[in-house]
């Protein structure tokens, strides 16, 4: 039953949202975290809640570095969200600033995890007991 | 040494996760993974990996016990021409949009079966005849054998086909196999579903040394028993859900039937193989 547990609290990570804060002071948050891509789905297309709570209001904007502005910006809000439709090949960030070149208060990485493979042979049946992985 | 690896594979986890606590504090930057493994990145040759869970594949054995599976590993290494996949050596001699053919050496997959066996004394034959005394019933001794072949995968939006020939080079059994899979994945983002069918063509020669009986091995208990050429047939479902970039849990259920030659053996017990497996799987990326 321990290793069970441990296996457990150790993937905590793998909430399918991830959050990124500097104390208590700014929380970013952005679901999903993860987009996977196949054979089939050569790009990661889809829509990302990004969600932010700060305790104090104030001037902020999130963007991504995938583009050079900021998606949207706030001003005298200590909270907020908006939706960013993305077609993407790969990792990227969505952060918050109090706009310019201000410093980023938070950051999460959205992670796209390729499941398929060029190499055909990573495909093959083997005997191997259940392989599942 | 499947525990060690287990162990292994926590204090690893374990210290992944300090290092990202100890990052997140200070930094207006604390993402909480590296961006690497994004499209742009080169696919390793490794692929290791290993799966923690429960799962049991019934023994077909008279007097045997089922295979308890608790840690699975997967451990392959693909190179330009050669590559090691989980005990199988293979040289790849063709490759393009359509296929990719290679030969391969594996061990023989019937021997697993016949570490798990008991010997009993017995008083009653295995048709329900009282025999004279108690005799020994003793499921006959099997070896591993190395196979030699052909592989030949290919795959599109139709699924994946694959199909081998090996024929044994160790002088175990001295017969040969031809095995043909098709499987078919769809992928919903995280959501993975996987069946496939398969069969396996497994000559005299084969079937006969893993399933038979020599005139040797038998007694009043265990008649001799000669096994003629048969056709196995399978079929497997997997489940798995992507928890992050490492790892998922998945649900593997899995269906064989022996053929007619092997059914009838009088050291099988079980003409159907079934099995599962439930658990978490940690792939390094």
């Amino acid at each position: 039953m321990r290793p069970v547990t441990a296996i457990l609290l150790l993937m905590l990570p793998a909430l399918s949202c991830s959050e990124d804060s500097i104390g208590q002071a700014m929380r970013l948050t952005v679901r999903p975290v993860l987009c996977i891509v196949d054979e089939r789905s050569r790009a990661c297309d889809m829509s990302f809640l990004v969600v932010w709570q700060s305790e104090e209001s104030g001037y902020y904007c999130v963007g991504n570095d995938l583009e050079s502005e900021p998606l949207r910006c706030w001003t005298e809000q200590h909270s907020g969200e908006l939706t960013d439709r993305r077609n993407v090949l790969a990792d990227f960030e969505y952060w918050i600033n109090r706009g310019g070149d201000a410093p980023k208060l938070a950051v999460v990485t959205v992670e796209v995890l390729r499941m398929d493979s060029d190499d055909r042979r990573r495909r093959r049946r083997t005997r191997h007991v259940w392989d599942i992985l | 040494m499947k525990i060690c690896l287990a162990r292994a594979l926590l204090i690893y986890q374990s210290l992944q996760l300090g290092v990202a606590a100890a990052e997140t504090p200070d930094a207006a930057t604390a993402s909480a993974t590296a961006s690497a493994g994004g499209a742009a990145a080169t696919e390793s040759r490794w692929r290791l990996g290993a799966a923690f869970g429960y799962g049991l594949r019934s023994n077909p054995l008279l007097q045997s016990d089922d295979i308890p599976i608790v840690v699975d590993l997967d451990i392959a290494w693909f190179g330009e021409r050669f590559f090691f996949d989980n005990g199988d050596l293979g040289l790849t001699f063709l490759d393009n949009a359509q296929a990719t053919a290679s030969v391969v050496a594996r061990v023989n997959s019937d021997r697993v079966f016949f570490s798990l066996t008991d010997t009993k004394f017995v008083s009653v034959g295995l048709t329900g005849e009282m025999l004279a005394a108690d005799t020994e019933l003793t499921v006959p001794d099997r070896d591993y054998a190395v196979e030699m072949g052909v592989e030949l995968l290919t795959d599109g939006r139709w699924g994946f086909l694959q199909a081998s020939a090996h024929h044994d080079v160790s002088g175990t059994h001295e017969g040969y196999e031809i095995d043909v899979s098709y499987g078919f994945g769809w992928r919903n983002q995280r959501w993975y579903i996987e069946p496939s069918v398969g069969f396996a063509y497994k000559s005299e020669d084969l079937n006969d040394y893993y399933w038979g009986v020599r005139d040797s091995e038998s007694n009043a208990a265990l008649p001799a028993y000669v096994a003629g050429s048969g056709v196995n047939y399978r079929g497997r479902l997997l489940i798995s859900y992507q928890l992050n970039r490492n790892w998922s849990f998945s649900l593997a259920a899995d269906y064989e039937r022996l053929n007619d030659d092997a059914a009838a053996s009088p050291i099988v017990e079980e003409r159907e193989v079934l099995g599962y497996f439930a658990g978490f799987g940690y792939r390094f990326r």
